[in-house]
């Protein structure tokens, strides 16, 4: 084993002829590397004559929040992923370009490939009612992940991510989950250009849950003497529903400006099939900002405006779906009753339907955004600027759905628009200034922000013809009471902020954040909310003694603490007693709404508290060529907003939104960059980031109004559903107090017996020793958490000349899965209505209660796509001034020993479906995607 | 230079003074509650009305019947009436119905504690409601309002009659604002002596109308459906006054005493007089039995109290049909169906199924055997050749893997099939029976025997209203005739405590250990409510 370092290195100044007189000076720095290229597995081989173009130049100015600052000169922890650094996959959603690129950010796709992102994760979850998404901006404009559909991956130029609690205290209650800013791309001065990128892509699946075919269906039935119902044929239901997957994706922008002015417009086109049937999704963007240079300087004016239109078929009902495609009877045919004209249905499966039937029920989405931005820089001296920012976006969706007759009764369309709009501005100033060694940054800021929401829906039923559906809702006779509805609320937010950022030398640096927010939601006496955070970094590369030690590019020391508000998501008027219609009194003379108040109000609620202490330490090495940051982070959230349960009585209905409880949170992320290899024609890069992460469930009770309210001490989360899986004992995952968010909570099972009848069941042990109870607090223990432990991303990128090869490795660590689809399809007793695995008669298990025997590891490692490139050589003249081509291979494979399809199942979102893989898990698919990338 | 500071003042006074009016709420689509009780009618409306929202229910525990997991499952299939057989993978259901059927119901068990939580939270209305009403007279005092006062009084009676029913020593909350340190259990005794006050303090001033008869009162609380109370606490009293009911012993009605207009009476005599007065108030039995569940019911003179359905106006569901009928079967009609609900073994003996002696009512109240559509042709499994027969002896608690996994018991039909029902059939037009005449005869009759007197004219009427033979009025027969008459109507679990069978072996469920103290008599308190308050609530002995 030897290392072999280029000239450019100062200090050593060895080169490659040389290595005898160098060993000495290896020894002593092996162990340092060793230390930090283990995680990686990977040795630097450093060739001679690299260009030490660094990852990150030191002096880039980056966004952080509302203040701009020199990354030299911040002391929290601020992220930047440029374009370079971004996933080279096929992109849907823009954020699926950073996934696994940065420490403590879980994303999770959903994964037809077509619909929106599932979850979006920072440190994990703070929050137990919502609010734990972090808060998109782009250009200013604040949202959610919503507003993350109507941008074209490619017209980003960086995402920043703010994480730790100093810096996004910057955004007070609504930065709480952390900050994703995307800045899209600006024109650049000079003739106007021209880009365009597109790519093509096939999907198809190539995995799927092993049941048994018809012939097999026949020979159990006949073998266990069961009669069925033979249609005589063979068909694969799971491969009938499905199609061959295609994507395309086209941009065109164009760019120019001049000295005071400059412009840049982009178009976007999305189109994906799905692999499922009727599967689709069509988006188009576009973006445009201007930037005009006004009276000398005085003023710099941004304009900016983005919008989409979105339109998409899903899959209504997952779960159905995939879970009569499995199970519904093989011998059945995959065409329609000639006699009848319609699906042939078995009556005696009642929770799964024909999966070719369903294939028709008609489920679209539209949404259209629209988001307007102005900002008006003031450089009324040269150190001091007023800033002005407004935005105004407007947010349209329709939801719409067909259930014909031949899978609903009498066939039911749903009806739905919903339409949201947000007015934001805000007033800002910022002076900065440099005196000798001191450098100071102040920035003061006020804004205001007005949401309105409204929409309504409306159901009907009982057609007496399915050719029309939700295009004509006349066509149905009936439209219940309780299928109809609508809304409207308005909630503001008010908030002002104080920062001031100091740095003595480039050495010590203090920031200090102040942040007041008011919001509408909450009672009259709780309304407002202050949210301090400071921190502090000492660069170490900077003093004096450091000097002698060259090959450190930077050591940064960081630390800070901070608090953040959550409004949680909690609806408007909770805290205001009135009344909402109950239904139409069943008495009387005449049909009468009555009103009640449907639900535990409280007019104390108040903001939910988030604090965090975090710490950190960056290094640099070897001209940037190894990077390494470790960060540390915990957090307490107290005065928790959630719906607790109550006690009826006291309480009139069983939950009650308070603050009460408290959660934590912590965690160590480690990232790590090597670029062992950088020569013109040859370069490699490798990052990985693991995430080490702890979450705890301090406390569900307190007081309120005087009164001791807790939680039970076990509450469910998530079970199971489907045939025979209606109540009773089926809860799976639990939130406990003293335990993770999310633990699976279940009997233990010591294995199968006979069941006296030639079938076995599950042996449910005896934990406390007085007979067996499947109850909570009885036989049931704590048997893993949902959430993994730890989180890996990495990314290995190698260049040679004019090709470029990218591989994406994610993986989890150290969490279960219940593996509920096995429990169901290992059922022989569910048999022959419902088809069971190839495996099931041979085992021939005759129970479904749910133990811990399917509680299954969910470590895994994914390698998520490979992508190769070709760049071609930069013409020093012509029109062309740049085209890159790559191929892309998606989803190559998983390493893990889970036994279901796959272990990337909801791992992450605290829901129903955490941990819990119960009959809705897509078949396994692989995209082939071909790209093109032109310049003029 | 100076420009700064006065920017600076201008844009903090605007921020600061539209902040106020900027962050106050002002909802468009809820209704503020001084609004909801302002006029008499909105008071009628809102704080009586409102309540008949939860009579019935459209959700799992929610409502006195038509839905599942509730009052009526709790009364039904814990006893020797009903059994919800394991099919397959139909109906396990994490072993909640085995558990109910077994007696081994936990003290976690979810269905136990929603139906709890509705019972009280209907209960608290009630008190809300009647807080309201105070306030409008207080405002009002010109208005009476004591006939809204009675009516929700009467009505919260009837809530605490089921709590206690089935939950024995619970809290009695009465008043509108109230907190934990409320949560002290009453005894039984206490509670069954408030409910009966509250009734009968409200009688003369609820309406005389009939409740089951479409006008104002329909579905509503009125002198009937009090006095039908009225009778039904006092025939249990026996039970309800026992406050230790796990040691065997059990006071004796004839030393009940109640007060009835300035006379004393003992529990049969109250119980006699209660439903002597349903007579005199013009009930009778309907000739023909099944009319009082024909899609068209509202002229029934028989029936009592309803639960009002309108497939194209209200929310009420009743899924009982629903869940029992066969898929094929359901669809024949048009319907859908869940192949559950079966008559038990001790139903198919006290009916004389299959016998010379079948009872009439038999065939009124369940399927069993080769099953026809509406045009009388026989109806077809989904191979479109085996006949779809039910086989009513061959149910047990599983039938999973065997011949008649889809076919075993003797099912559900009582009520007159809507054809043009909606959902499945469980939005149809036939009213609810809660109560009917017929019970306050084998009521009369029974307390009657009881107290030394002869009930043969009252069990006689019920039996040759459906063309049966007369039989003596022994305890035995009648409570015989309540399982004939009553089938499906939610009473079987009270009339076996009443008579003392409740906890006894039958086929398919041996007797618990302990439980011949009669613990499971009652359900248990939730568990989390004792937790909760474990420093004034008890969980019940046995438990």
């Amino acid at each position: 084993m030897f290392y072999i370092y280029p000239e450019g290195l100062s200090l050593l100044r060895i080169n490659d002829k040389d290595l005898g007189k160098t060993s000495e000076i290896l020894k002593t720095m092996k162990h340092l590397l060793c230390c930090t290229l283990a995680l990686s597995g990977f040795l630097p081989v450093f060739a001679q004559n690299g260009p030490t173009e660094t990852e990150v130049p030191k002096d880039s100015v980056v966004n952080v929040g509302y203040a701009v600052g020199n990354l030299k000169n911040l002391s929290g922890l601020v992220e930047q992923i440029t374009e370079k650094q971004m996933n080279k996959e096929q992109i849907t959603n823009p954020l699926e370009a950073i996934q696994g690129r940065v420490a403590g950010l879980t994303i999770q796709k959903s994964n037809n490939g077509t619909a929106a992102l599932e979850s979006v994760r920072m440190r994990g979850t703070t929050s137990l009612t919502s609010g734990n998404e972090p808060l998109i901006i782009v250009d200013g404009v604040l949202g959610d992940l919503t507003l993350l559909t109507s941008i074209y991956p490619t017209d980003i130029e960086t995402f920043t991510i703010l994480k730790d609690a100093a810096e996004t205290a910057q955004y007070g209650s609504r930065g709480a989950a952390g900050v994703i800013n995307i800045t899209t791309k600006k024109g650049i001065a000079g003739k106007t250009r021209v880009n365009y990128s597109g790519s093509f892509g096939i999907a198809h699946a190539y995995k799927h849950i092993d049941m048994l075919d018809g012939d097999a269906y026949r020979k159990v039935a006949q073998e266990n003497g069961i009669s069925i119902l033979d249609r005589g044929y063979n068909t694969d239901f799971q491969k009938e529903i499905e199609q061959t997957g295609l994507q395309q994706n086209h941009n065109v922008a164009f760019y120019g400006g001049g000295d005071n002015s400059n412009y840049r417009v982009s178009l976007g086109y999305i189109d994906r099939k799905g692999i499922i049937d009727n599967e689709s999704l069509k988006l188009f963007t576009s973006n445009m900002n201007l930037s005009q240079r006004l009276l000398d300087g005085l003023i710099d004016c941004e304009l900016g405006l983005f919008g989409s239109v979105k339109r998409e078929r899903t899959l209504f009902d997952l779960q159905k779906t995939f879970y009569s495609a499995a199970t519904f009877n093989p011998t059945f045919p995959n065409f329609k009753n000639p006699t009848t004209g319609a699906w042939d249905q078995i009556t005696a499966a009642s929770q799964i339907t024909n999966p070719l039937a369903w294939m028709e029920v008609d489920n679209k989405g539209e949404a259209s955004y629209f988001s307007a931005h102005a900002k008006l820089t003031l450089n009324l001296l040269q150190d001091l600027k007023l800033i002005l920012f407004g935005s105004y976006t407007y947010n349209n969706s329709e939801d719409k759905q067909y259930l014909p007759t031949s899978v609903w009764a009498k066939g039911q369309a749903y009806r739905g628009s919903q339409r949201s709009e947000a007015l934001l501005g805000n007033l800002m100033f910022t002076y900065n200034k440099r005196f000798n060694k001191h450098f100071i940054d102040l920035l003061g800021l006020g804004e205001l922000s007005k949401e309105t929401y409204s929409g309504f829906h409306t159901t009907v039923t009982n057609f007496s013809s399915n050719a029309l559906g939700y295009n004509n809702l006349q066509s149905g006779a009936l439209r219940p009471w309780e299928g109809t509805g609508s809304y409207y609320d308005e909630p503001t937010l008010t908030s002002f902020l104080g920062r001031a950022n100091y740095a003595y030398d480039e050495k010590y640096i203090l920031t200090f954040n102040l942040r007041a927010d008011a919001s509408s939601k909450f009672g009259t006496n709780h309304k407002w909310g202050v949210f301090p955070s400071v921190s502090a970094a000492w660069n170490i590369t900077q003093e004096d003694f450091m000097k002698n030690l060259p090959i450190i590019d930077n050591l940064k020391l960081r630390v800070g603490y901070g608090t953040a508000g959550n409004l949680g998501g909690i609806d408007s008027y909770t805290t205001l007693a009135l009344l909402r219609p109950n239904g139409i009194a069943p008495v009387g003379n005449s049909p009468i709404v009555t009103y009640e108040q449907m639900l535990n109000i409280n007019p104390d609620l108040k903001w939910e508290v988030t604090r965090t202490f975090n710490a950190g330490i960056d290094l640099a090495l070897y001209g940037n060529r190894l990077l390494l940051s470790v960060n540390y982070y915990n957090s307490k959230t107290t005065d928790m907003l959630y719906n607790y349960d109550v006690s009826v009585p006291p309480f009139p209905y069983s939950t009650l939104l308070a603050n009460l409880g408290s959660m934590r949170n912590c965690g160590t992320e480690i990232a790590v960059g090597i670029t062992p290899l950088q020569t013109k024609d040859m370069e490699l890069n490798i990052n990985a980031n693991l995430t080490f992460q702890k979450n705890k469930l301090l406390s569900l009770s307190g007081m309120y109004n005087g009164e001791y309210v807790s939680a039970p001490e076990y509450t469910a989360i998530g079970g199971l559903n489907g045939a025979g899986f209606h109540g009773g004992y089926n809860n799976i995952v639990y939130q406990i107090v003293g335990q993770p968010l999310g633990v699976f909570y279940l009997p233990h099972c010591t294995g199968l017996k006979p069941d006296g009848n030639g079938g076995y069941i599950y042996e449910v042990a005896d934990l406390n020793g007085n007979g067996v109870n499947l109850e909570d607090g009885e036989d049931r223990y704590i048997a893993g958490q949902a959430v993994p432990k730890v989180v890996l991303g990495s990314n290995i990128a190698f260049r040679y000349k004019q090709f470029d090869l990218s591989l994406q490795i994610n993986g989890a660590f150290g969490h279960k899965i219940y593996n509920g689809t096995s429990l169901s399809y290992m059922n022989m007793g569910s048999f022959p209505d419902y088809n069971v695995m190839a495996d099931a008669p041979h085992q021939n298990i005759k129970d479904q209660t749910a133990t811990d025997y399917w509680l299954e590891k969910g470590d895994y490692v994914n390698f998520d796509y490979l992508t190769i490139g070709w760049t071609m050589p930069t013409p020093s003249k012509g029109l062309l001034k740049g085209l890159r081509l790559a191929f892309t291979v998606n989803n190559l494979g998983t390493i893990t020993g889970y036994s279901g399809l796959t272990p990337m199942i909801n791992s992450s979102q605290v829901g129903s479906t955490l941990g819990i893989d119960d009959k809705r898990t897509y078949p396994l698919s692989r995209t082939y995607t071909l790209s093109l990338s032109i310049n003029l | 230079m100076k420009t700064y500071p006065m920017i600076l003042a201008t844009i903090l006074t605007f921020f600061l003074t539209s902040c106020n009016s900027f962050l106050e709420e002002d909802p468009q689509n809820l209704l503020p509650e001084e609004i909801a009780h302002s006029t008499q009618e909105d008071l009628l409306n809102n704080a009586v009305l409102m309540l008949y929202t939860h009579v019935g229910g459209n959700a799992d525990s929610e409502g006195i019947q038509g839905t599942g997991r509730g009052i009526y499952d709790l009364n039904t299939f814990t006893t020797d009436e009903a059994i919800m057989p394991t099919r397959g993978g139909d109906w396990y259901d994490g072993g909640f119905w085995q558990g109910l059927f077994l007696h081994k119901w936990g003290v976690n068990n979810d269905a136990i504690l929603n139906t709890w939580e509705y019972l009280y939270r209907t209960i608290i209305l009630c008190n809300r409601s009647l807080k309201g009403i105070a306030d409008f007279g207080v405002q009002h005092p010109d208005t009476d309002v004591s006939a809204l006062q009675a009516e929700v009084r009467a009505l919260r009676a009837m809530f605490y009659y089921y709590a206690m029913d089935l939950f024995g020593r619970i809290p009695l909350i009465v008043s509108h604002d109230n907190t934990g340190t409320d949560m002290k259990q009453v005894e039984r005794s206490v509670l069954f002596r408030f409910i009966v006050k509250e009734l009968q303090e409200s009688l003369p001033l609820l309406s005389s109308e009939r409740s089951n008869w479409p006008g104002e009162y329909y579905g509503r609380m009125t002198q009937g459906v009090a006095c039908f109370l009225l009778a039904k606490l006092a025939l249990n009293a026996e039970v309800y006054t026992d406050d230790n009911w796990t040691d065997g012993q059990r006071p004796d009605g004839k030393q009940i005493m109640f007060n009835i207009d300035g006379t004393e009476r003992n529990a049969w005599e109250t119980t006699i007089h209660y439903c002597e007065r349903l007579t005199a108030m013009g009930y009778i039995l309907e000739p023909d039995y099944t009319a009082n569940f024909a899609v068209f019911n509202e002229s029934s003179t028989e029936n009592i109290f309803i639960i009002p359905m309108d497939k194209n106006l209200y929310t009420n569901q009743y899924i009982y049909l629903f869940r029992s009928r066969n898929y094929n079967h359901a669809a024949a009609y048009g319907l859908g169906g869940e192949n559950g609900s079966s008559a038990t073994i001790e139903v198919l003996e006290t009916f004389g199924y299959d016998t010379p002696q079948q009872d009439a009512r038999f065939d009124y109240c369940y399927f069993a055997g080769p099953v026809k559509d509406l045009s009388g042709n026989q109806i077809y499994l989904d191979d479109k050749v085996t006949p779809l027969v039910y086989e009513p002896w061959n149910v047990k608690l599983d039938v999973s893997g065997e011949t008649y996994e889809k076919t075993a018991g003797a099912r559900m039909k009582k009520y007159e099939v809507d054809t043009k029902a909606y959902k499945d059939g469980k939005l149809f037009d036939n009213d609810i029976v809660v109560f009917r005449y017929a019970d306050a005869l084998l009521m009369q009759a029974e307390a009657k025997v009881r107290n030394g007197q002869n009930g043969d004219n009252e069990l006689n009427a019920v039996r040759q209203r459906v063309g049966e033979e007369t039989r003596t009025a022994t305890l035995e027969n009648i409570l015989a005739e309540r399982q004939l008459e009553l089938a499906w109507e939610g009473w079987r679990r009270q009339d076996l405590i009443r008579f003392g069978q409740f906890t006894r072996a039958y086929h398919s469920r041996p007797q618990l250990e302990n439980e011949a103290s009669g613990y499971t008599t009652v359900f248990p308190i939730p568990e989390s409510i004792v937790q909760r308050y474990s420093e004034s609530m008890k969980q019940n002995d046995g438990y």
